[in-house]
């Protein structure tokens, strides 16, 4: 009686799914086939015919849309793993200064936590840009010797070029990031229990040597998961490049959906593409925390 | 009198000099900081009281509101504002009336059909197309709606992943995942490009509607992972006692497992909707003149060009005010949630 039931619901629900898909699927059929679209993938081989301002491989505008959307793929690694470093550095200062014994650098943290947590990503990525950024001179603003120049076109550092569009980005994001991985990194030293603390104390080791040393080994294991949460979102929040006019994978989808009107398959090719980020994130950091179990394991 | 006075200065500086300077490291920061705060400020304040010009938001204070809303009707989405506000002061400093308390999320749910009321007209008052609301007005709609909406979708979604039934826990799994995956940016693209071909022929959604329900697609699948939490810390034991008393699934399902689930899940919740609140302002780039789209294209306008860190200080105040009107009035209901556990 009991799975004749569930059998029932079960291809009801059945029925009710397929033919929700079913109709869907036939409006967007009718719709394309009105526009006169269709759907296929064999523009991807065409010449793209529209220039980028960045690209880690060589390109020009007569390469294929394929091509563009590899690039535009590096240029998105390029900024998640270049704000990923800087925002781990600098999240993991300010969790350490937040739980640390100095109540006005406290009080400082904490007050920059609740800032950059409560004000939208777009607004702050604007703001460097526009702020930060273009409201540089034109001329060259800070010039040590030829070796560290900064102007609105950017920063060069000798030899190495960052355009504005580019640092706007990495400025926003890890700022914006940092916030959320010092509460992570809090969290995670807050989990290690009292007794360890006063242990180390009353044999004497000193406050800064103890954290490294004692509690942050500890903490890491609850620090991980929540650092790989803050990491994704991070991935995904770097498509607001496009409010600075960074390629990103995203803008580039959006420059071809404009060219081509291809919205279906370009929405697709940006689902591998973030499937692809998000895989070798979590690999990454499945990687460190074994290593992290393993070292623990010798010790 | 004066005693216990000057002894308890010293143990003021006692634990002062305990916290600041503890060692010549501690010291040597705690000089800096204070160095650096005051440098910061002195420029702060040079700058907000004689470099700054405020003109580019005192004059366009009713376009940051209520967007391009026609003039003679922008009492309108005023009062529904001011309701809203006047509402929250209220549950957060009312009176303690049994009675009230109860009804109080009735007249929360009310405040949705009067906005809506108050916004598009019609029934005495001069309708009003969506393309013209605009600021925070818009904003906060887009909030409310897509919240409203996506709270019911994740339940069902999170229902659905637990279930026992192979198949709805596959697509519900898939759904989640995938829509986890990307951003958000995109779905709201996509959602404003996609949502006009999946439709029937002839059948038009507002470009609105159509980042409500991109919105509500996006957050429900992770309101469904934070109800999924909720749904699994309620231990085994309840639903088998529930099934020895002779409930069945779906009195299960309503009495047992959702009233917990979402109690459990409540400080989650209500940090996803702060989100939500922060990210309509992603609609800017898509076209819809919300709160920062407001102020690109006031920062567009000719008379006020350049003028970006007024603006962009402005509308950070503004969000930052709001965002902790809502952390507050969540911490509010997470309180008085515990508070009723306890009675029970």
């Amino acid at each position: 009686m009991k799975i004749n039931q569930k059998l029932f619901l079960q291809f009801g629900i059945c029925i009710i799914f397929f033919g929700l898909i079913g109709i869907l699927i036939n409006n967007l059929t009718i719709n394309l086939i009105r526009t006169g679209l269709g759907f296929n993938f064999s523009w991807l081989f065409k010449p793209a015919s529209f220039a980028l301002a960045e690209h880690p491989l060589p390109y020009t505008s007569s390469d294929s849309y394929a091509w563009a959307l590899f690039i535009g793929w590096l240029n998105s690694l390029k900024v998640i793993v270049s704000s990923l470093i800087l925002a781990t550095f600098l999240g993991t200062l300010i969790g350490f200064a937040r739980t640390g014994t100095n109540s006005l650098l406290g009080l400082i943290s904490a007050g920059y936590i609740t800032i950059i947590r409560q004000t939208p990503l777009l607004l702050q990525l604007m703001f460097w840009y526009f702020v930060g950024f273009l409201g540089l001179k034109d001329n060259m603003f800070i010039q040590i010797k030829n070796i560290l120049n900064i102007s609105n076109q950017g920063i060069e550092f000798s030899g190495l070029t960052f355009s504005s569009e580019f640092l706007a980005l990495l400025f926003g994001l890890s700022i914006f990031t940092s916030a959320y991985i010092a509460e992570v990194i809090r969290g995670g030293i807050l989990s290690v229990s009292r007794g360890q603390w006063e242990a180390f104390r009353s044999l004497g080791i000193s406050e800064r040597k103890g954290l490294t040393l004692i509690i942050l080994p500890q903490a890491l294991p609850a620090i991980i998961p929540g650092l790989t949460s803050q990491y994704l979102n991070l991935a995904k929040n770097s498509t607001l490049a496009i409010a600075v006019g960074y390629s990103d994978i995203y803008a580039i989808n959006d420059t071809i959906i404009n060219q081509t009107g291809r919205a279906i398959e370009c929405f697709i090719i940006l689902l591998i593409s973030f499937l692809l980020l998000n895989l070798l994130i979590t690999n990454t950091m499945e990687i460190i925390n074994r290593l992290i179990l393993k070292s623990r394991e010798y010790s | 009198m004066l005693k216990t006075y000057i002894n308890s200065t010293i143990f003021f500086f006692k634990q002062i000099r305990k916290t600041i300077f503890l060692n010549l490291f501690n010291t040597i920061i705690t000089l800096l900081i204070i160095l650096l705060i005051s440098v910061a400020s002195i420029h702060a304040f040079k700058w907000l009281i004689f470099k700054a010009n405020w003109k580019v938001v005192i004059s366009n204070l009713p376009l940051y509101a209520f967007g391009s809303f026609p003039p003679d009707e922008q009492w309108r989405p005023a009062t529904w504002i001011i309701s809203l506000l006047l509402l929250s002061i209220f549950t957060l400093c009312g009176p303690e009336w049994r009675w009230l308390r109860k009804n109080l999320l009735i007249v929360w749910l009310g405040t949705i059909p009067l906005g809506l009321y108050l916004l598009y007209g019609g029934l005495g008052l001069s309708p009003i197309m969506s393309r013209h609301w605009g600021g925070l007005t818009l904003t906060i709609l887009l909030t409310v709606f897509s919240s409203l909406l996506s709270l019911p979708l994740g339940i069902v979604l999170a229902l659905c992943r637990q279930s026992s039934l192979p198949l709805t826990q596959k697509v519900s799994s898939i759904y989640i995942d995938v829509m986890r995956a990307i951003p958000l940016i995109a779905v709201l693209f996509f959602g404003q490009l996609l949502i006009p071909l999946f439709l029937p022929l002839g059948m038009e959604i507002d470009r609105v509607w159509r980042a409500i329900f991109a919105f509500t697609l996006f957050v429900s699948a992770y309101i469904a992972e934070d109800i999924r939490g909720g749904l699994q810390s309620i231990p085994n034991t309840q639903i088998e006692a529930a099934n020895s008393l002779g409930l069945n699934q779906y009195q299960i399902i309503q009495f047992i497992l959702i009233p917990q689930a979402l109690r459990i899940a409540l400080p989650a919740l209500t940090n996803q909707s702060i989100g939500l609140f922060q990210n309509t302002s992603l609609m800017a780039i898509l076209g819809l003149v919300e709160l920062l789209g407001i102020g690109r294209s006031i920062l567009a306008n000719p008379e006020f060009i350049g003028q970006y860190i007024e603006v962009y200080v402005w509308l950070a105040c503004v969000y930052w005010i709001v965002c902790t009107i809502m952390a507050v009035l969540a911490r509010h209901l997470e309180k008085r949630m515990t508070i009723n556990q306890a009675n029970f």
